[in-house]
């Protein structure tokens, strides 16, 4: 009240004050008469300036800006200052909301998990990005919409409309087959629901990996485990069997035991390749010598059955020699178990357009088309028996993959059945050593048959 | 939709969309399944498809019966009663892509149990499949926006299912020639790749119902259709 008291006291004080001293003035010089006429026309004077006054600030106020003051003294003046401050602060305020809004709405949109907000008649209110990618659920075009006409899962409607707590909704996108969305509803204030989709494709599929390779080593270890098992049974049982047999169990049964063992092994060599992303020491590694080793270790396996030749003209390849080694020695005795006595298996190692290329091929059964893109996939296997029957573990060529994946180098593999296969391990420049000399290639150029 | 005086009467017309649309879905799920099950002989899947035909016929005539129970009540006007009409149409068309997809499962059901495999399973049926379920999917999107432009879409690639099917033809045409024994194992997929054909066509007959609610213009058996369907 006393704020308004003092409004009209300036009022009274700049407007009505003046006219009234004026026109006593006038009263006082030429008579009464003359007095009320200046008193009413000064009036007058005063109130259409009060109501000019008035019909700028409702100019002003609906202009756009709120910068330009329109120019005007006293009590007047001071409301539009007043105004106009109290018009900036506003302004900013709500640009600082919405620029909170923006980058609000700009981290949803960053969210990777799909967010709806939901009325309570499940209409669509707000969707974030993912929503558009996980449901097909974009706005501004689907506001307003009902969520059950748009995703149409068969169950999904059942899910939404029952009370919460019940486990989550798995959902093939409608967008992209190909994924899997796990869906949950959750309250969402009082009213509103908050549907939250998640991508479950990758999760799932590893899931499923996961449990194929745990059924799949079960597997590999109880065929042997079987076997020895039920000769033990027989020893326990038997007690007239002769020496002979005896020995010719104990052979079969250490050949079982061989055969877990190697998977063992290979299965703790994978898994110590994975847990490391580098091999742990890396070495300039003599190729010539490398190839003499594998050259003996095939000689040894083939037994003289095949025809070898090995030749070596590229230059030095830096990477850990023990890993490399074992992963060349896995495709040189693939190569040997699957090519028939008196195949033929080339190995070599050369230097093609800069890069370098560890090769075998052999003469051997080959390998149709369609298991190609397959075969470094753990236990995977062309032909179960025959795999076996050769002793390999199914873990071979995933070890290979492995080991080269850490030397930065690439598989590739040709082959055609009954035409034999061509295993390639291409390294890149920057793995070789610069030529120094070839007098080394010469050497190693050297070619021997070891055919009977 | 537009306003009511009648809140009740929106809560109703938006209900038997709902409803449709969720029948849809199903039909969706029915023809992949179908479709899915034909490639890879899982006879469990077939099993499935057919038993859930049962669901999609109950849901045809409980939608049916809601909209002459709104018409009767009502008495729609203008766009909604367009929109009803429709629905109903819609319904049946629904209703028969069930049948297809129930009739493709129990096509490879046969195809499975009579063993002998002489024709590799085309990849081209399921890829024609998946044209068809892609189209059905449009056309029910289209319905659930009220977008015209979509439902055009959808009217626009029938042509490419009409292709492909006759490409399966042509290669199932090659194998009966060259072994005749193959013939009835070849007709069977005939079957099956004309059903999914069939299931282009109904989802065309959405599309084209999409666009009667929408704009009130029956595009059903018209040459405008087509050469509007091009300038989208």
């Amino acid at each position: 009240m006393t704020g308004a008291g003092r409004w009209c006291t300036r009022i009274v004080l700049t407007g009505v004050l003046p006219v009234v001293g004026l026109a006593l003035l006038v009263a006082a010089i030429h008579g009464v008469t003359w007095g009320w006429a200046v008193a009413a026309v000064g009036f007058m004077l005063v109130v259409m300036l009060q109501t000019r006054r008035l019909a700028l600030l409702a100019v002003w106020i609906d202009g756009p800006q709120p910068a330009e003051v329109p120019d005007s003294g006293g009590a007047w003046g001071e409301v539009f200052r007043k105004l106009a401050r109290k018009l900036r602060l506003d302004a900013r305020a709500l640009a600082e909301v919405e620029a909170s809004l923006r980058s609000f709405s700009e981290a949803m949109d960053a969210v990777p998990d799909g967010l709806v907000v939901l009325t309570d008649d499940h209409q669509v209110q707000w969707a974030n990005r993912a929503a558009g990618e996980h449901l097909g659920i974009r706005l501004p075009r689907d506001r307003g919409a009902i969520i059950e006409q748009l995703v149409r899962a068969p169950g999904f409607a059942e899910y939404l409309s029952s009370p919460a707590g019940q486990s989550p909704f798995i959902l093939q996108s409608p967008a992209t087959r190909s994924r899997v969305y796990s869906l949950r509803a959750v309250p969402l204030g009082e009213r509103n629901t908050l549907l939250v989709s998640l991508d479950v494709t990758d999760a799932r599929r590893v899931e499923a990996m996961r449990s194929t390779f745990v059924a799949n080593v079960s597997h590999e270890l109880r065929t042997p485990l079987t076997v020895v098992s039920g000769f033990l049974e027989h020893f326990g049982d038997d007690s007239t069997m002769s020496a002979e047999q005896r020995q010719q169990f104990a052979r079969l049964m250490s050949e079982q035991t061989r055969r877990m063992l190697s998977l063992v092994d290979d299965l703790l060599t994978l898994s110590r390749l994975e847990a490391e992303d580098a091999p742990a020491s890396e070495e300039d590694i003599d190729m010539a010598d490398l190839l003499a080793q594998l050259r003996a270790e095939a000689e040894g396996l083939s037994a003289g059955r095949h025809r070898l030749q090995v030749s070596c003209s590229g230059p030095g390849l830096r990477g850990n020699r023990h890993e490399l080694h074992s992963a060349f020695g896995n495709l040189v005795s693939n190569a040997v178990r699957y090519t028939p006595a008196g195949g033929d298996i080339r190995i070599r190692w050369k230097l093609r357009a800069g890069i370098g290329v560890f090769s075998v091929r052999d003469s051997g059964v080959g390998i149709a088309a369609e298991h190609l893109p397959r075969l470094t996939e753990r236990f995977y296997r062309v032909d179960r028996g025959r795999s076996r029957d050769t002793g390999g573990t199914g873990l071979g060529l995933a070890i290979v993959k492995h080991i080269l994946l850490r030397h930065q180098a690439a598989l590739r593999i040709d082959s055609q059945p009954g035409a034999g296969s061509n295993f390639r391990a291409e390294f890149p420049a920057w793995r070789l050593q610069p030529q120094r000399s070839t007098a080394v290639q010469a050497d190693g150029e050297a070619e021997a048959s070891a055919g009977r | 939709m537009s306003d009511h005086l009648s809140k009740q009467f929106d809560l109703e017309l938006e209900n038997i969309r709902t409803r449709i649309l969720q029948m849809g879905g199903l039909v969706e799920r029915q023809v992949l399944a179908a479709v899915d099950a034909f490639s890879s002989g899982n006879l469990d899947e077939m099993q499935q498809v057919i038993g859930n035909d049962r669901e999609v016929d109950a849901l045809e005539v409980g939608i049916d019966e809601d909209c002459t129970l709104l018409i009767a009540r009502r008495q729609p006007t203008a766009r909604d009663l367009r929109l009803v009409m429709a629905i109903s149409r819609i319904v049946t068309d629904l209703e028969r892509v069930g049948d297809k997809a129930s009739k493709i499962a129990r096509m490879s059901q046969k195809l499975h149990q009579s063993g002998a495999q002489r024709i590799p399973r085309l990849s081209d049926v399921h890829h024609c499949g998946r044209l068809a379920s892609d189209m059905l999917q449009g056309s029910l999107d289209s319905l659930a926006r009220m977008d015209v432009d979509a439902a055009r879409r959808v009217i626009g690639a029938d042509k490419a299912i009409d292709a492909a099917f006759n490409a399966i033809l042509r290669q199932l045409i090659t194998y009966m020639m060259e072994d005749p024994r193959t013939i009835s194992e070849a007709l069977d997929i005939i079957w099956i790749a004309k059903a999914i054909e069939r299931v282009g066509d109904h989802a065309t007959n959405i599309a084209e119902n999409v666009i009667y609610i929408v704009s009130g213009i029956d595009i059903r058996h018209s040459a405008v259709a087509a050469s509007k369907t091009d300038e989208a």
